[in-house]
């Protein structure tokens, strides 16, 4: 496994997954980092992330 | 007459209005039903047989005596396995809260308790709604009634098996990535996620806060909008409902769709995903019926889906960390392999990954609406693929993932998916539209329209 994965996941407190299920901890690394490249982040620096998510009432 | 299990919560209360049907004599039919089908399908956890004649009973004297509770008095309906009811387990499907009984009920089971429904009971659900079909759980999964080697779609699989098969005529489900819609387009049914904040969850156990919805999962559009009356409704102690006065979700069931404009998002299924022939064709059939009923179908495009999907995935896997994070750190074992899979790489989510997506999410939601100036609804693929054997963890896991549905949790827009044909092979296959905030009943209308003119509602599985 990469040191660096290792060394995440047990900053994530995730010790006993890394001992009991290592191979989880490399596919979640994997995942992680496909879900992330595949978002394209606004190049506007002003775009806010508030509120979360609201469901206006007008368009 | 319409066999009883096959009554809509509509029909069952014209029925006892008309004195030609009991509540007790409805209940007993469906027990009987389930008994015969659950071994079959597993679409219950947890049956509360008791419980349902006891209220069968109770909503009997009560409308014998002309007191009616409201629209949905004396009307059954099984409830996700992550919604509290008072009394019984909410387990999630999981081992981790095998045994956790819920002290009060969700405000949505208050609701339909309100309006007279009767709980039959606590249905199967992927664990914790996202690690699912499982084996490897304390609870067998539920499967696909028009054929039980297939799966039901997730994550509110029992909802959709029990519907499709005559359980009960009313479900609730919930819908983070999809998980209402799934289910109804594999099984046949209609499942809306509506507007985000429409209806309360609180008392549900959460997934992503800022994507989980509670939705209406029913056998007809015409129920949908029924149940969804019942549900929908500000809550002040749920952060995330909105002070909306939607209501009268039926309202525009018949006024048909001529005029209407409809924006067809090809793309999704024929470039970003390409779908399966089945799936496909049964798209353009539904094209052509809502142009034939009059409705205005272009072509329209909106950002790929799979920058819709990766935001829901950076979303969902971070907030989902933040609940489930003491589990895993310690407990692991105790989850299903395919949750914990799922779960996982929130751990390896940056708080710049989580704000980015949110920031990028408003863009989104932007282009969405921007669509939506022009058209009064849009229309797409659901699944991209007819459900997969069950046991084919590898097709699943390939399958799953081909849907539509998340870029809706991600901006909030209602979203309903229903029958528009069946596979080569005989499973369902399915169409979604989508509408305005809060113009759920738009939706409704169109979905309505379309189901009666194709006729899809009408068929029922070979079980």
């Amino acid at each position: 496994m990469d040191p660096t994965i290792a060394a995440l996941a047990k900053a994530a407190g995730l010790d006993k997954v890394l001992a009991k299920f290592p191979a989880d901890i490399e596919h979640a690394a994997a995942q992680a980092m496909g879900h992330a490249e595949a978002v394209k982040y606004p190049t506007d620096p002003a775009a806010e992330p508030w509120p979360p998510m609201k469901a206006e009432t007008a368009l | 007459m319409t066999e009883l299990h096959w009554l809509s919560a509509t029909e069952i209360a014209k029925a006892y209005a008309e004195r030609t049907l009991s509540p007790t004599e409805l209940v007993r039919a469906l027990l009987d039903r389930i008994e015969r089908l659950q071994p079959r399908l597993h679409a219950f956890i947890r049956l509360d047989a008791e419980g349902a004649m006891e209220a069968a009973k109770t909503a009997e004297a009560e409308l014998a005596n002309g007191h009616v509770r409201g629209p949905l008095h004396g009307v059954p309906v099984g409830i996700k396995d992550i919604i509290d009811v008072a009394g019984l387990p909410t387990t999630g499907h999981s081992k981790i809260l095998v045994g956790n009984i819920a002290t009060k009920d969700a405000v949505v089971v208050s609701k339909l308790r309100a309006s007279g429904a009767i709980v039959m009971g606590k249905l199967s659900t992927h664990e914790f709604a996202i690690g699912g079909p499982s084996f490897d759980l304390p609870f067998p999964p539920a499967r696909n009634p028009w054929n039980p080697r297939h799966h039901p779609g997730g994550s509110s699989s029992g909802s959709g098996s029990g519907l499709a098969s005559g359980m009960f005529p009313l479900a609730l489900g919930t819908d983070t990535g999809g998980s209402v819609r799934n289910p109804a387009s594999v099984c046949g049914i209609v499942g809306l996620k509506p507007t985000y904040g429409l209806v309360s969850r609180r008392g549900v156990f959460p997934l992503a806060f800022t994507l989980d919805h509670v939705g209406p999962m029913t056998r007809t559009v015409a129920d949908n909008a029924l149940l969804l009356d019942v549900l929908a409704g500000h809550d002040p102690l749920d952060p995330g409902s909105a002070a909306s006065n939607a209501r009268h979700f039926g309202a525009l069931l018949d006024r048909g769709v001529s005029g209407l404009r409809i924006g067809f998002v090809r793309h999704f299924h024929e470039i970003d995903m390409p779908a399966h022939p089945d799936v496909t064709a049964a798209l353009e059939d539904a094209e052509r019926i809502l142009q034939a009923e009059g409705a205005i179908v272009d072509t329209v495009t909106l950002p790929k889906l799979s920058e819709f999907a990766g935001i829901n995935r950076v979303i969902l896997c971070s907030e989902a960390w933040s609940i489930h994070a003491p589990w895993l750190r310690e407990r692991p074992e105790d989850y299903g392999a395919l949750a914990r899979r799922r779960l996982l790489p929130g751990a390896f989510m940056t708080a710049g990954d989580y704000v980015g997506a949110q920031r990028r999410r408003a863009e989104l939601i932007a282009a969405v609406n921007d669509k939506l100036r022009d058209y009064d609804v849009l229309m797409c693929a659901s699944s991209m693929d007819p459900a997969s054997e069950i046991e084919d963890a590898a097709e699943t896991a390939r399958t799953y993932p081909r849907q539509a549905r998340a870029p809706f949790n991600v901006t909030g827009h209602p979203a309903l998916a229903m029958m528009s044909g069946l596979s080569h092979n005989g499973l369902p296959v399915s169409v979604q539209f989508v509408g305005r905030y809060f113009e759920d009943a738009t939706v409704l209308r169109v979905a309505a329209a379309y189901e009666k003119a194709a006729g899809w509602h009408k068929k029922r599985p070979p079980i």
